[in-house]
């Protein structure tokens, strides 16, 4: 009787230009936010949308710009991964290989 | 400062010389041996049978038998030294100082780095002869000899002429620790690495010089491209092998503000070196004409040393200091360093006639004369902690 | 001289970088690089950005310094590549080397009643708690079937001295065994030392075995911790330690400390209560979130951000110990230290990624159970067999270690493939700890943003971090204590 509805948490929706972010980007930042916001990915071919929703008594606003750069930082990582996962695969096989990480056969 | 050759002061062979390298024996170490050994006289009547004497006053020389009259610089041989002598006894070149507790066999003036401030500049001609000499000391050397170090040049142009040398060497001189020094790039070849270990000699070390944490740098000093990838290389090659082996960093302008960087480098993808040497600059050869690139006041570096030196030692990489006075290091420093500049080469500055620590510190290099620190100082006795000047 | 080029034509020909593997976090407006095996760099915003886009010159300090560690080459080198996986093969060493730590759990029972204790029983029940000479037969079994080089086997309980005659069978017989196998053996006993006798400490000293004890700090708060009867637990174990060193040498005993909330604000009386005893090392351990701990809500007075002020404080009196000259080593660092500043793995269980459960330790209960962890077994104690692998009498050294109760823990928690983690710069210096996160949310790989292990960790990588860069004499200290 006479009770107010319970407010509801703070919420906001990003967007993200789906040509240059990946939805894997948007969600590894957003495991990593896991702890402060939630976070509801809808993706689509010209963007994906994200709708954060703040825990508790999370500062919302103050999260928006940090998970614009981890989403960001995300998309970088993946390049970085991509770039380098040839040579990262090459070393690690050299590292366990039985001949051992010389190889004898660059003997003249 | 001792002269290593020179030209006769006179000479009367009947016959070219059949053989260039001899042993010096006198009246004291007289055996029933000839071959191989020339007489030092310094009396009337010499022993006969011998194919060479050697004397210091022409005056002197022996009446009716092959002599040569050393270069009067020469004048200091004593018997046991081993020298070479041209074929028609020109030229006699000092091979080894029995006296002396190191010993370096020049086995080739050919290097394929041109480094700046190199103390043997490279010379472009043949010289085989220098390895057949070499081969010849060893087998006139006792096998009870300590120690030898092979030098150049790059040793290692000879492959496996070299190798054979070292097996010699090792079969001949079982107890002599062997030291050779190389740019350490024909190890890359995996094969002549496993050569090299199969030598099997426990005693044998070689030392690889590395002068910066990344080919630039390195390359610059050496004057050669691609020359840190292939030394890197093959000094993995050898760690692959279990051949001991010693990396050598030369502390000049060039490479000081570098050298915590390179302790780094080492201690983090080398650590299975036997030992590092940080080493002061010998201001001769290049170093001399390439002056104002290469000197740098050693105290101007005490921060990068130390700094060096706690990089790699705190880590158990073996560390040591090689030709650096005292006084210009951080004390905490004086236990990595060593007395290693071979006695030929000692020389003081007129302050380390007061100095309580003398007996220790290495002094300089004849060359310093060219060029050395501002700030050499006598320590005063009594501040200097017995602790502070233990060896290595 | 004309003959000499100048250092400019030594530069790369092109400014055409090659990435090799890195991973980055930003902290305090820097950011934190790290290859694929923990070697760092912090750069400025603006190099790392450099970096990132790959629009580095041919040469400046900031490409030699990346290059010197291996996160960029030109294409060329080859040297890298080679180096990379020397040291990659190096810190991934131990998993041949598995087990190494054998725990023989030789009796239940104890006198004592710590409330944050996982296990024991206060019982004089022999029979029923106590480990038999058959099941200890079946443990070394297994223990001698590890190829590790290195084995050592530890005595645990309960109290473990209450089954004394066991131990020295198990010794007689262990040492038996390898004189054919000729392993690098060790023991120690994990002793509250209130019954460290003449007869032990001589049987000790002829069989090079150690002498682990608790030592929770000065005597109210060990006592507080570790009730006894007669109440005087610290002065039996200061009694034991001092005894110990002199019978067995002082680098055969050492203590552990274990944090209670009462421990939070007393870091340095608890380093000067050591230093008073001649222990020159202390582990600033966090309190597990196990057994009787969460029983008895001792757990939830755990504060993570107060056990870093403990730790940070702990820590910075330690460093001025060391400046002054008294040499001090503070274990937990040490470890992290050595995975910073060294290609070895310092095989601590609980910071090793593939987990230490199984590869680096195994535990052989009084009952005969095998467990994958000490933690693991505290939790069957408390009713739940999620680490149980299996039973010395009924199953084979094959069956125990590649059983699903193992192999399931060791490949969900793994590392470098999990979220966060995989992505994560300071993956090198961590580890998985699969009992843990069990123990706290319920499954293996736990949830990295909430985790308090993952918290604590990446404070202490960061706290490390910024010491060893910006004070020289805490660098001093830190390399000696990796090279140790």
């Amino acid at each position: 009787m006479g009770e107010t509805a319970p407010d509801r948490p703070a919420s906001v929706e990003l967007t993200f230009d789906a040509a240059s972010h990946s939805v894997d980007a948007i969600q590894r930042a957003a495991y990593r936010f896991s702890d402060r916001v939630s976070c509801e990915l809808v993706s689509g071919d010209v963007e994906h949308r994200c709708v954060l929703t703040a825990f508790g008594d999370v500062d919302l606003d103050a999260q928006i710009a940090d998970f614009r750069t981890e989403v960001l930082d995300q998309v970088l990582r993946e390049r970085i991964r991509a770039e380098t996962e040839p040579i990262r695969t090459m070393i690690l096989a050299q590292a366990f290989s039985k001949t051992g990480v010389v190889d004898p056969r660059n003997a003249s | 400062m001792i002269t290593l050759r020179g030209r006769s002061a006179a000479f009367e062979l009947d016959a070219p010389l059949t053989r260039a390298v001899w042993m010096l024996v006198d009246r004291d170490t007289l055996t029933p041996q000839r071959h191989g050994r020339a007489f030092l006289v310094n009396e009337e009547e010499p022993p006969d049978g011998f194919a060479l004497y050697f004397v210091a006053d022409p005056e002197c020389a022996p009446v009716g038998k092959p002599w040569i009259a050393l270069p009067p610089l020469l004048r200091y041989l004593v018997a046991g030294d081993v020298v070479s002598a041209s074929e028609t006894g020109e030229y006699v070149r000092v091979l080894w100082r029995h006296k002396s507790p190191i010993n370096s066999v020049l086995l080739t003036e050919r290097c394929d780095h041109y480094c700046v401030m190199c103390s043997q500049p490279p010379k472009e001609r043949e010289d085989a002869w220098l390895l057949d000499n070499a081969r010849e000391l060893i087998r006139l050397l006792p096998s009870s000899t300590a120690g030898i170090g092979f030098t150049g040049g790059e040793p290692t142009i000879y492959g496996d002429r070299l190798i054979e040398l070292l097996r010699l060497c090792s079969n001949l001189l079982p107890d002599a620790d062997v030291h050779v020094l190389s740019n350490g790039r024909r190890f890359a070849d995996f094969g002549f690495a496993s050569a090299w270990a199969r030598v099997g000699n426990p005693r044998m070390m070689v030392g690889i010089p590395i002068y910066g944490a990344e080919p630039t740098l390195h390359d610059y000093v050496v004057q050669a491209e691609g020359a840190f990838d292939e030394t890197v290389q093959g000094i993995v090659n050898l760690g692959e092998v279990r051949a001991r082996t010693e990396i050598r960093v030369v502390i000049h302008k060039q490479t000081a503000p570098a050298l915590p960087e390179i302790a780094e480098f080492i201690a983090r993808n080398l650590p299975f070196v036997e030992q590092v040497a940080l080493m002061g600059l010998e201001m001769v050869g290049f170093a001399r004409a390439n002056m104002d690139e290469v000197w740098i006041d050693p105290v101007d570096y005490r921060t990068e040393l130390a700094e060096a030196v706690s990089l790699l030692a705190r880590r158990g990489v073996k560390t040591m200091i090689y030709n650096h006075q005292l006084c210009l290091i951080d004390r905490e420093l004086w236990p990595f360093t060593v007395r290693s500049i071979s006695d030929w080469k000692n020389e003081y500055h007129p302050e380390c006639a007061k100095c309580s620590v003398i007996e220790r510190c290495g002094g300089f290099f004849f060359s310093a004369k060219y060029r050395h620190s501002d700030h050499i100082a006598a320590i005063p006795s009594g501040s200097a902690r017995r602790r502070d000047v233990l060896p290595v | 001289m004309s003959r000499f080029r100048q250092l400019e034509s030594f530069r790369p020909d092109t400014a055409q970088w090659e990435l090799l593997p890195f991973r980055f976090e930003r902290l305090n407006g820097r950011v934190l690089v790290t290859n694929m095996v923990g070697e760092h760099v912090t750069l400025a915003a603006e190099e790392f950005n450099e970096l990132a886009e790959k629009r580095l010159p041919v040469d400046s300090p900031l490409v030699r310094r990346l290059r010197a560690k291996h996160l960029i080459r030109q294409p060329g080198d080859r040297s890298p590549s080679t180096l990379l996986a020397l040291k990659s093969r190096t810190r991934y060493r131990r998993l041949a080397e598995s087990t190494g730590l054998h725990i023989f759990v030789v009796s239940l029972r104890c006198e004592h009643s710590c409330p944050y204790c996982q296990v024991s029983r206060q019982s004089s029940d022999k029979e029923r708690y106590d480990m038999s000479l058959e099941t200890a037969e079946r443990g070394l079994d297994m223990t001698f079937r590890s190829p590790s080089s290195a084995i050592k086997i530890e005595f645990q309980g309960g109290e473990p001295l209450l089954n004394f005659g066991l131990i020295e069978e198990i010794v007689r017989r262990a040492e038996q065994r390898n004189r054919n196998e000729g392993r690098n053996l060790g023991f120690v006993i994990a002793t509250n030392l209130a019954l460290l006798t003449d007869e032990v400490l001589e049987f000790c000293a002829r069989h090079n075995v150690h002498i682990s004890t608790s030592l929770d700090g000065p005597a109210d708060l060990h006592n507080k911790n570790r009730p006894r009867p007669g109440r005087n637990s610290w002065e039996l174990a200061v009694e034991g330690i001092c005894r110990a060193r002199e019978a067995l040498g002082v680098e055969r005993v050492s203590a552990l400390m274990t944090t209670t909330k009462a421990s939070l604000d007393r870091v340095r009386e608890i380093v000067d209560c050591y230093l008073e005893l001649g222990l020159h090392g202390i582990f600033l351990r966090p309190l597990s979130p196990y057994g009787f701990a969460i029983k008895t809500k001792s757990y939830s007075a755990y504060d993570a951000e107060r056990w870093l002020d403990f730790y940070r404080d702990g820590l910075a009196y330690i460093l001025e110990l060391n400046r002054r000259g008294v040499p001090m080593t503070e274990y937990l660092s040490s470890v992290i230290l050595t995975k910073m500043l060294t290609n070895r793995e310092p095989g601590y269980v609980d910071l090793t990624s593939p987990a230490g459960i199984g590869i680096g330790a195994i535990v052989y209960n009084y009952d005969g159970s095998v467990y994958a962890s000490d933690e693991g077994r505290m939790l069957a104690e408390m009713g739940d067999e999620t680490f149980r692998l299996g039973h010395l009498a009924t199953d084979t050294y094959e069956e125990i270690l590649t059983s699903e109760a193992l192999l399931t823990p060791l490949e969900e928690s793994f590392a470098p493939s999990a979220p966060m983690c995989s992505d994560c710069a300071f993956e090198p210096f961590c580890g998985s700890d699969p009992v843990y996160h069990y123990a706290t949310s319920g499954d293996f790989l736990g949830r990295k943003p909430e985790s308090d292990f993952c918290r604590r960790n990446m404070a202490i990588f960061k706290h490390l971090l910024d010491l060893y860069e910006s004070d020289p004499s805490a660098r001093s200290t830190f390399l000696s204590w990796a090279g140790r």
